[in-house]
């Protein structure tokens, strides 16, 4: 099936095993989609769409609606924001109109993003700096 | 009290041996109890709420998926009590074809079926509600051209594709999908073309549309339709072998 090659295709992908929500190619969802468990998209889905895990756009996916997601793979279009608080993927046959924010980001070859980027990431080593404190106080405690 | 309920098709002189069987396991095992047979019967609902008013405890319909939702329809209803319903276990005996709820609660054909019924493994229940019927498995349209209304959103689906909405599963290979079947939800599955597969889960779906949706396969209702879960309905006895 499809879906399970996407699926062992990169470590990062483990994470969207036990799916929520499957978007198939032969359906479109029309409205706005609010989600906790994983999503995948292989079809259309005209709104938005909102959830508390991870997201996985398909190559033939067409998503016109603003997107908001904790971990995000996109490999299909999407026309809207797209908001992904911690790792986004974008593949190379990926087709972004819009902006993109996220905590991490990783760019394949041949990938369009039209739009303004911004990247929130911060390096753990440099979290640690700016709380140096941290492990003392753990150590205080035991 | 065991109340045997034996489904009209049985009549048949070809299930007579079959009956005979496994009237003897039952009477080996001390599993006997009262007969009832559906042929002359026109309203299972007061005859069931009856003997179970007379103390019947144990409710096992003897049939196939149309006997189990014939005997839960009348069981669930809301005119007979949750006090008396509390105290209840239902389990199925499956003979002849149409068996997706045996296979659901993991229960083999005739004989074996009163040793899962000796065994007593219970499980309690969440009944499908589509309108005002009742379904154990699920509610299906094949190749239907309808849509489905959930929360804030709408789901067009077309005319190749084959609508499935799950209470309990029926299907050994869904347990090796890479989706949460979560037994608390209505849990919505589209197959359409070249192993395409579509899945939702919600606690509500309205089915708009101009088709018939089939319970269990037993049955069949007009659209548009709610469809929900109606929560720990029912004491069920079930097997090692369930797929839920």
């Amino acid at each position: 099936m499809i879906i399970k090659f996407m699926f062992n295709k990169e470590k990062k992908l483990e994470n969207f095993k036990d799916a929520e929500t499957i978007i198939g190619a032969s359906i479109k969802v029309k409205g706005n989609f609010n989600g906790q468990g994983n999503v995948i998209i292989e079809g259309k889905l005209d709104g938005s769409l909102k959830t508390a895990a991870n997201l996985l756009i398909g190559e033939k996916a067409k998503v016109t609606a603003n997107v908001e997601a904790k971990e995000a793979i996109i490999n299909g279009e999407i026309q809207g924001n797209l908001k992904v608080k911690n790792y986004l993927s974008i593949g190379k046959k990926a087709k972004i109109v819009g902006d993109v924010e996220c905590g991490e980001i990783s760019i394949s070859r041949g990938a369009l993003v039209k739009g303004q980027m911004t990247i929130n990431s911060e390096n753990p080593k440099e979290k640690e700096k700016k709380n140096p404190e941290t492990p003392e106080q753990n150590s205080s405690n035991k | 009290m065991n109340l045997f309920v034996y489904d009209d098709f049985l009549n048949k002189s070809r299930y007579n041996r079959v009956l005979n069987k496994i009237e003897i396991r039952l009477t080996d095992l001390g599993l006997n109890g009262k007969i009832i047979r559906l042929g002359s019967i026109k309203n299972i609902n007061s005859l069931v709420h009856q003997e179970v008013r007379n103390g019947a405890k144990n409710i096992i319909a003897v049939g196939n998926n149309e006997t189990a939702n014939k005997v839960v329809s009348a069981l669930v209803d809301d005119s007979l009590s949750d006090l008396f319903l509390k105290n209840i276990l239902f389990s199925l005996i499956p003979i002849g074809d149409n068996q997706s709820i045996a296979r659901s609660l993991g229960i083999e054909k005739e004989e074996e079926a009163c040793n899962t019924i000796l065994a007593r493994r219970i499980e309690k229940i969440n009944i499908g509600l589509a309108g005002k019927s009742f379904f154990i498995n699920k509610a299906e349209i094949i190749k239907p051209q309808i849509g489905l209304d959930i929360n804030d959103f709408k789901i067009e689906i077309k005319e190749k594709n084959h609508l499935n909405i799950y209470n309990l599963n029926d299907n050994p290979q869904l347990l090796n999908k890479d989706f949460n079947f979560n037994k608390e939800k209505v849990k919505i599955l589209i197959n359409g073309k070249n192993n395409d597969l579509s899945y939702f889960q919600c606690d509500q779906v309205k089915v708009n549309g101009d088709a018939q949706l089939t319970l269990d396969n037993a049955k069949s209702i007009n659209l548009p339709t709610n469809i929900s879960l109606v929560k720990n309905k029912l004491n069920v006895i079930v097997g090692k072998n369930r797929l839920f």
